[in-house]
């Protein structure tokens, strides 16, 4: 059905996807899994046709239809329009046949074990059904692939039942799947052959029947599971008073992102976040630091209860963040790479040109931003030199906090590696620092202390000279059922 | 080869000034004289000052449609108190200037406060605006005005007001906080906020400022035509934000500057003062006018390009 | 909704009068109440509706065509003896004439035509206007030398005219020679920068300045006045406004073309008022163009 040969993609400053094959047989349940950055999207965006490949070939016998884990349907239309959006059946000089249209969404509704009108506008659906809807758009499209990206994120229980039903049916009629998922059980349940992707190599393709928990994570992390790693039991880690925190964080939550955070930081202290992408990480950054407040809890700074509603307040406050989307909250594109570095601290009304230039050289030097001029724009920069310039312009408001949200993601190794010693120097020179990162063996090796986070809740707190890449996945993926 | 792109690019709007400038001065020897090209300053100064402002809220990604009424309506105001022998000059300069810096930062409020888009907000400012001007002046102009008042439109007055906002302008924008921050607002709102500004204030701030000197072109307007005219003004803010626009400033916001505002200004005076000139048909000059706006922005993005 | 409370509220009051003796009711839909022209035929329309002792429901179409024929169509609801139409345009404003005809509502057009012939016809012709002060200027300049003309808005009926009246004197004067002619716009300010321009490309050859309206002349003549050229220079322009009329008075301006407001209103209520009495009128009743100069200043200034 689908045959994947030596795909190759690279970004500016990584390797993507390094040589990867993959097969995938008509009604089959292929999962693919792997940690985050490990290559499946890239790999999916390929095999959709939403990129292209460096190098290396994809050949599929059929259509292929995705189910994208955040659904963007076309709200105000009706079930039926979205279900033919582009395809719409028509009579003659274009005009809609819309009896022939509700008519055939009625027939594969229904086929999907599923009774909604299609006449009902699609705002009104549960995300669930706008699913179901999504996968009924696939075979009105007569899709012989479909690709289905964490499908059980945002639906209940219940939900996942049906699913599981509309799976096992449409494996019957020929259809194949590739089913992307975090979750264990429902892997076990649903694959006939699970993929494990890491750092964009194909590690394994394995029957499902083969497999257990332990030996999928040790096959994503790249190492046989130790026997001394506990289960995956739930901490919920309630920190004791620290007396000389420098930035505390009590019953921080936040309805739907995050959920009674408490922990403390001390000064000099590397203090790491891990955690599976959308197990609340960002969100917390963000609420520290004033772009989403928290819905409630408290934030304490050297023992001060604080409140901070916008990002002014925590600048002013000695807190600085290094977003983890530097496009979206890190820099101004069409500006110098002088004046971003120098935008969040500019004081007084005037700016001194001669003291600007001097304190950018300055971090230039110091960060070995490699530029031809401070003055070009910062878009002309490479990923690794962009993250310097907003590790600079945060280094130039004189924290005692440094949130660092993903600092290394996207940019070389050799960028990483620099990177990497800049926070050690910061942390010896007195500065708390909060690092979240997906790469755990960035957080093994930087940080003093480190929390997990999954799904909104802190579930453990190690000690990441004990601590293992399979014991902080084990807290961090997902436990679906009791 | 590559260095004389980037100076194409860099003085693209100059050269096609300059040719523009010379074909006239070759083709009318009425052209390149002294009256003449201070007739073409004193001929801009209105839309120049009026594209000054607008440059702000164009910086921040805003937009701001009620110029036109604005200049009605400051102009009005102005009239109103400017009959001779009633109350010394400053006294209608200063309530002109008032009433349009008092509609800017209402623009503003609505904008940032009330979270409402700028095409809206100032465009309900634009009916306000010309509404209240016609109130104010009962659908009338208002006439009459003291010879002090009528001073500040004539000679080269117009052109000192717009060399001098220009200049204030050009130094705030590329020295003061406040105007780094503008550019930060304009080229990524999140970032800028993220930055520690206070993207509200700085938005409020360009619509004020916007709003003051729409106040000065409608005082300057009054005086140059010696009335405050209800009905002057429609479609103003088109030309002003023309100006700005064939000046280089992105509708989008974050890249620009007075400068090139002011060449624009500059490059649509030099072609309606020429047309005249030469006397083109009224028919043709407006095809004439637009192909060239067009051309002239045409080029100068060439280097975005290349 | 509005238009049907209207209804109730005009059936209402029919009845309370019918109770009584028998009232005219007209209609009248203005081009533009902000307009200074149109405020004074509005007013000598209400002046000459009390002599007459009829009632007037005006509204105001500003500017829009389609408003316009949205009035005159509740006129229509509302039964109204007879509509006076000040159009806003000549042929977007005709449906307002036909829907009034076919409803068999008499309809009289006051200061300006449309396509659809109404019952009757009130105002006065600007090829006249644009006539009256060429030849003012052809006699000051006994018939030789060089003229300027500035248009209005290039395609209005007004600019047509007055341009088409000026050239019938033009034709007739071979002496005068049309050096230049550009639009302004109707616009003060616009004419003012065309002024200095024609000052810098013609300079001295201009004897005379034709502005197809006051607005116009008057940014002309600051123009000249600032060049200190006014003294060598004839200007002229067309509506007798008030600024005009003063500038007149004040020797600035050489001469204005007064269009009769005051006569256009009464005449328009005095037609339509005949028309509902069954009483003999004329078809087209044109009120005769004026110009003012400072010989004749008194009687127009208020």
């Amino acid at each position: 059905m689908l045959q994947v040969r030596n795909l190759s993609k690279s970004f500016p400053g990584v390797r993507a996807l390094d040589n990867v094959s993959l097969d995938v047989a008509a009604g089959s349940v292929h999962a693919l899994m792997g940690e985050n950055g490990a290559g499946k999207s890239t790999l999916m965006r390929i095999v959709s046709g939403l990129d292209t490949a460096d190098t290396g070939e994809v050949r599929c016998s059929g259509r292929i239809a995705m189910i994208h884990q955040e659904l963007m349907p076309f709200r105000d239309l009706t079930v039926a329009e979205n279900i033919f959006m582009g395809q719409e059946p028509t009579r003659r000089f274009g005009w809609l046949d819309k009896p022939a249209m509700h008519r055939e969404a009625q027939r594969l509704l229904e086929h999907l074990g599923m009774t909604l009108s299609p006449a009902r506008p699609m705002r009104e659906l549960s995300v669930a059904q706008m699913q179901t809807v999504e996968i009924a758009k696939a075979l009105a499209r007569r899709a012989e692939l479909l690709i289905m990206d964490e499908p059980t994120s945002a639906i209940s229980e219940h939900e996942v039942e049906a699913l599981f039903k509309i799976i096992r049916d449409l494996k019957q009629c020929g259809v194949a799947i590739i089913y992307i998922s975090h979750k264990m059980d429902e892997i076990f349940r649903t694959a006939d052959t699970v993929t494990v992707l890491r750092d964009g190599r194909h590690v394994a393709t394995q029957p499902a029947a083969e497999l257990d928990e332990a030996k999928l994570i040790a096959l994503m992390v790249g190492r046989e599971l130790s026997h001394a790693a506990g289960t995956a039991a739930t901490t919920m880690v309630v920190a004791a008073s620290v007396p000389d925190a420098v930035l505390e964080v009590r019953a921080l939550t936040k309805p739907g992102k995050f959920h009674n955070i408490n922990f403390a930081l001390r000064r000099g202290e590397i203090l790491g976040v891990a955690g599976l992408m959308g197990a609340g990480r960002t969100d917390l950054a963000h609420a520290i630091f004033g772009l989403a407040p928290a819905a409630s809890g408290e934030i304490l700074i050297n023992g001060q209860p604080v409140r901070i509603r916008r990002p002014a307040d925590a600048l002013a406050r000695g807190i600085a963040l290094v977003s983890e989307d530097r496009k979206e909250f890190g820099l101004v594109p069409m500006m110098s790479l002088k004046h971003n570095i120098t935008l969040a601290s500019l004081r007084g009304w005037l700016i001194d040109h001669r003291a600007e230039n001097r304190v950018a050289d300055e971090q230039i030097r110091a960060l070995s931003i490699k530029s031809h001029d401070r003055n070009q724009s910062v878009n002309t920069l490479s990923g690794g030199n962009q993250q310097k310039v907003v590790i600079a312009k945060s280094l130039l408001t004189a924290p005692a906090i440094l949130i660092l949200d993903e600092p290394t993601r996207g940019i070389d190794i050799g960028a990483k590696a620099e990177i990497h010693a800049i926070i050690g120097r910061l942390a010896r020179d007195g500065k708390a620092v909060l690092l979240i990162s997906s790469e755990l063996p960035e957080l093994l090796a930087l940080s003093d202390r480190l929390l997990v986070m999954r799904e909104g809740i802190l579930t453990a707190e190690l000690d990441p000279r004990r601590a293992t890449q399979e014991e902080i996945l084990q807290h961090a993926m997902p436990v679906s059922g009791e | 080869m590559n260095s004389l792109k980037v100076w194409l690019s860099r003085f693209g709007l100059v050269i096609a000034l300059v040719v523009i400038g010379a074909t006239m001065a070759v083709v009318h020897p009425a052209f390149l004289t002294w009256p003449n090209l201070l007739n073409v300053v004193r001929q801009i100064s209105i839309n120049g000052i009026l594209a000054v402002g607008v440059t702000y809220v164009l910086l921040t990604g805003g937009v701001d449609l009620s110029l036109g009424s604005l200049v009605a309506l400051t102009g009005v105001v102005a009239a109103s108190f400017a009959h001779p022998g009633e109350y010394p000059v400053f006294v209608p300069v200063l309530l002109g200037v008032l009433a349009g810096t008092a509609c800017g930062a209402v623009n503003g409020l609505v904008v940032t406060k009330g979270r409402v888009a700028p095409f809206i907000v100032t465009l309900g400012m634009m009916t306000v605006a010309r509404g209240l001007a016609l109130v104010i002046s009962g659908g009338r102009p208002v006439s009459n005005l003291s010879e002090e008042f009528k001073w500040i439109g004539n000679g080269p007055v117009p052109i000192l007001i717009l060399v001098a906002v220009a200049i204030v302008s050009w130094v705030f924008l590329a020295n003061l906080k406040l105007g780094r921050h503008i550019y930060a607002v304009g080229g990524n709102e999140n970032a800028a906020r993220a930055s520690g500004i206070n993207v509200e204030r700085v938005k409020l701030f360009a619509y004020t400022v916007c709003g003051s000197l729409a106040g000065l072109a409608g005082v300057v307007l009054a005086s140059r035509i010696t009335t405050g005219q209800p009905n002057a003004g429609a479609g103003y803010e088109l030309d002003a934000i023309a100006a700005v626009v064939i000046g280089g400033t992105s509708l989008s916001g974050g890249v620009g500057g007075v400068g090139g505002t002011i060449l624009g200004a500059l490059l649509m005076g030099v072609i309606n003062n020429g047309l005249d000139l030469l006397n083109v048909s009224p028919y043709y000059q407006a095809i004439v006018k637009g192909i060239i706006i067009v051309g002239a922005v045409w080029l100068d993005r060439r280097k975005e390009k290349s | 909704m509005k238009r049907i409370i209207a209804l109730v509220f005009v059936l209402a009051l029919c009845g309370c009068e019918q109770s009584g003796e028998k009232r005219i009711t007209i209609g009248v839909t203005l081009l533009n109440l902000s307009n200074e022209f149109i405020v004074m035929i509005h007013q000598a329309m209400e002046a000459k509706a009390k002599e007459l002792g009829v009632k007037l429901i005006i509204n105001d179409a500003q500017r829009s065509a389609e408003r316009q024929v949205q009035q005159v169509e509740s006129f229509i609801a509302q039964r109204v003896d007879a509509i006076i139409l000040n159009p806003c345009e000549v042929e977007a404003s005709a449906p307002a004439v036909d829907k009034a005809l076919a409803a068999g509502i008499p309809i009289v057009n006051v200061n300006s035509e449309t396509r659809t012939a109404p019952t009757a016809f009130v105002g006065s012709r600007d090829e006249e206007s644009g006539r009256i002060a060429m030849d003012y200027l052809a006699k000051r300049l006994n018939s030789q030398g060089n003229v300027v003309m500035m248009h209005g808005f290039m395609g209005q009926a007004a600019q047509i005219k007055r341009d088409q009246g000026a050239r019938e004197i033009l034709a007739k004067n071979p002496g005068l020679k049309l050096l230049a002619d550009q639009t302004g716009e109707w616009d003060r300010a616009k004419a003012m920068s065309l002024m200095e321009n024609w000052i810098q490309s013609l300079g001295p050859k201009i004897k005379a300045v034709f502005a197809q309206n006051d607005e116009m002349a008057m940014g002309a003549l600051l123009a000249l006045e600032q060049a200190k050229m006014k003294d060598k220079v004839i200007v002229a322009g067309v509506d007798a406004i008030a600024d005009a009329l003063q500038a007149v008075k004040a020797g600035r301006l050489d001469a204005t073309v007064f269009q009769d407001a005051r006569g256009q209103g009464s005449g328009a209520v005095d037609v339509a008022v005949k028309i509902v009495k069954k009483q003999p009128y004329e078809k087209q009743v044109f009120i005769p163009f004026q110009l003012v100069t400072k010989e004749n200043l008194g009687q127009y200034l208020k």
